[in-house]
């Protein structure tokens, strides 16, 4: 088995018998072990909403969702799919349940019952994956946002989780919580083996990912590669989606017909067609 | 500010008492009110205030901090002493002033009896808060209390409460900071006016306090379940107390003051 979270024709909505509004219509998602894929969509587009299935806190109207193997509808399987699918939320003020750091990422590990001696390591350790350890004994309100959101991560990688689900995780932070954030998470990809999937709505972090899945109204809108997605600018600004401002620079530049490449996505890949591009221009006049 | 309440009045620091296994420190506790309402007579207080003042000095707690710990309840002490004034019997102190008469020697000595009795049991108890952090008192309650898991009482699901009561404090009290000043920007009045136009004035900061208060539960709810909260069977500790040889010193001292008290209520 290859994929971790296999979606079959998921459909949800919160009251089903009185017809209230669909929020999850139709998806099919399969996603790859120790892939990162980024979730984009604007607010309301169903992005959260598909997360909390991944792990079971939100179960299918209609359709399946299997985790790790498991139905997510399961109940006695539930335990082990939370475990495996750790998921870090947007706001850190309201995962943390502990006054002090250390207490707070053995949260997980008393849940599950281990002992002590395992228990002492594994918080050690994730702290340590983390950058949190120097903090370890420090009252979580006294840090900064970014660093509180690093004792969460550290809290649900505590568990030895096989994927990590991070619903905007960075909304809330300033450039440096965010930029924190962003090495943290591909550390724990490429250092731990974990798949990664992130729910956001920022471009640049979407660039970072393999894989970019574009959400609206509760259907998923385009699915590929960053390179493939943001050439589809006009589709994306028709669903009040930014793309990353490389890529819209080479989209406006298309738009008078300046052959440019399609697929540039990050600053040094724009600055070199650009500079490519004039010194071209240049060669015309001689 | 808001900020610089101290909750439980803990003051952090590194004395013997403050490394006391929290357990015990709640036991001794209990043990030291006991002591107190024991003693009978002066002689027996002298030891006890003798034994409280020697804690006091351990705990490196500044002497005029503990005494500020009976300001707040001075009312009480005076109330408390004033009535047990007139049950005294005895020799009247002012015989010959006929509404003077009800006071007697006994009265009195029953009100400095009862004052006593009150300021040791102030200072004892609150000698435990000064001396042991929030979380660590409700950890030591729940497991006090974990004996009482047989007759269906929920030790676990009271101390998770507690806990999570606390660590919400800071961030409440940050949060009605912010509704505060917002509210303050749109021009709202917190500081003229009657009582009941003030009262009136707090209802913009607590509607979105309360609001967002839920907000934050079924957050934290959903954030609790990620993370396998399953109630409380099964669960191991991350913080393991024990027992060390200065808990075990202590409660012989202690056992050693209830044990004089006793003789002292014996031959005096």
């Amino acid at each position: 088995m290859n994929n971790i979270i296999d979606v079959e024709n998921l459909t949800f909505s919160y009251n089903p018998e009185e017809h209230s509004a669909v929020v999850l219509d139709g998806i099919d998602l399969q996603i790859e072990k120790n892939s990162f894929v980024a979730i984009l969509g604007h607010n309301g587009s169903g992005k959260s909403t598909l997360a909390k299935h991944f792990n079971g806190i939100l179960l299918p109207t209609g359709g399946k969702v299997y985790a790790c193997g498991f139905d997510t509808c399961d109940n006695d399987k539930l335990l082990e799919i939370r475990r495996n699918m750790g998921m870090v939320f947007q706001n850190p003020d309201n995962q943390i349940i502990a006054s002090v750091v250390d207490e707070d990422v053995a949260f997980a590990l008393e849940n599950l019952g281990v002992e002590h001696n395992e228990m002492v390591k594994r918080v050690d350790e994730a702290l340590e994956i983390v950058g949190m350890t120097e903090y370890k004994h420090h009252a979580p309100h006294r840090l900064s946002g970014g660093q509180k959101q690093r004792v969460a991560i550290a809290g649900i990688i505590a568990m030895k989780p096989s994927c990590l689900i991070l619903d905007e995780p960075t909304a809330m932070l300033d450039p440096q919580g965010r930029k924190e954030i962003m090495s943290t998470i591909k550390r724990l990809k490429t250092e731990q083996g974990v798949t990664i999937v992130l729910i956001t709505h920022y471009m640049d972090e979407a660039v970072q990912a393999d894989r970019v899945v574009v959400m609206d109204d509760g259907k998923i809108l385009l699915d590929g590669t960053p390179e493939y997605v943001f050439q589809n600018v006009g589709l994306l600004h028709s669903v009040a989606l930014d793309v990353p401002q490389a890529a819209e620079l080479m989209y406006k530049l298309r738009e008078y017909d300046i052959k440019v490449p399609i697929s540039v996505l990050h600053e040094a890949e724009c600055v070199d067609v650009l500079s490519k591009l004039l010194e071209g221009k240049i060669d015309n006049h001689h | 500010m808001i900020k610089d309440i101290t909750l439980g009045q803990f003051f952090p620091g590194d004395s013997v008492i403050h490394k006391m296994d929290p357990r015990m420190k709640i036991i001794l506790t209990v043990v030291f009110v006991a002591i107190i309402f024991v003693v009978k007579n002066f002689l027996g207080f002298a030891v006890a205030a003798i034994f409280l003042a020697s804690a006091v000095l351990i705990s490196k707690i500044p002497v005029r901090t503990v005494l500020k710990g009976i300001k707040p309840l001075l009312f009480i002490i005076i109330f408390t002493a004033f009535f047990n004034v007139f049950y005294g019997t005895g020799v009247k102190v002012f015989p010959d002033i006929s509404w003077l008469s009800w006071l007697t020697y006994g009265g009195l000595e029953r009100a400095v009896f009862m004052v006593i009795r009150i300021v040791l049991l102030i200072i004892g108890t609150s000698l435990m808060t000064y001396t042991t952090s929030p979380v660590m008192l409700s950890d030591a309650i729940e497991r006090l209390l974990s004996p009482l898991k047989h007759l269906k009482v929920p030790v676990h699901e009271l101390s998770m409460m507690m806990t999570i009561a606390m660590r919400f404090i800071p961030t409440l009290i940050d949060e009605t900071e912010k509704i505060t000043n917002a509210q303050k920007a749109r021009g709202a009045d917190f500081e003229t006016g009657n009582i009941i136009r003030r009262a009136k004035a707090l209802i913009p900061i607590l509607i979105p306090l309360i609001v967002s208060a839920f907000r934050r539960a079924e957050e934290l709810a959903d954030a609790m379940e990620c993370r396998c909260y399953n109630g409380g069977d099964g669960r191991t500790r991350y913080k393991i107390y024990n027992f060390s040889l200065r808990d075990y010193i202590a409660s012989i001292i202690m056992l050693a003051v209830l044990a004089i008290v006793i003789v002292i209520n014996i031959f005096f």
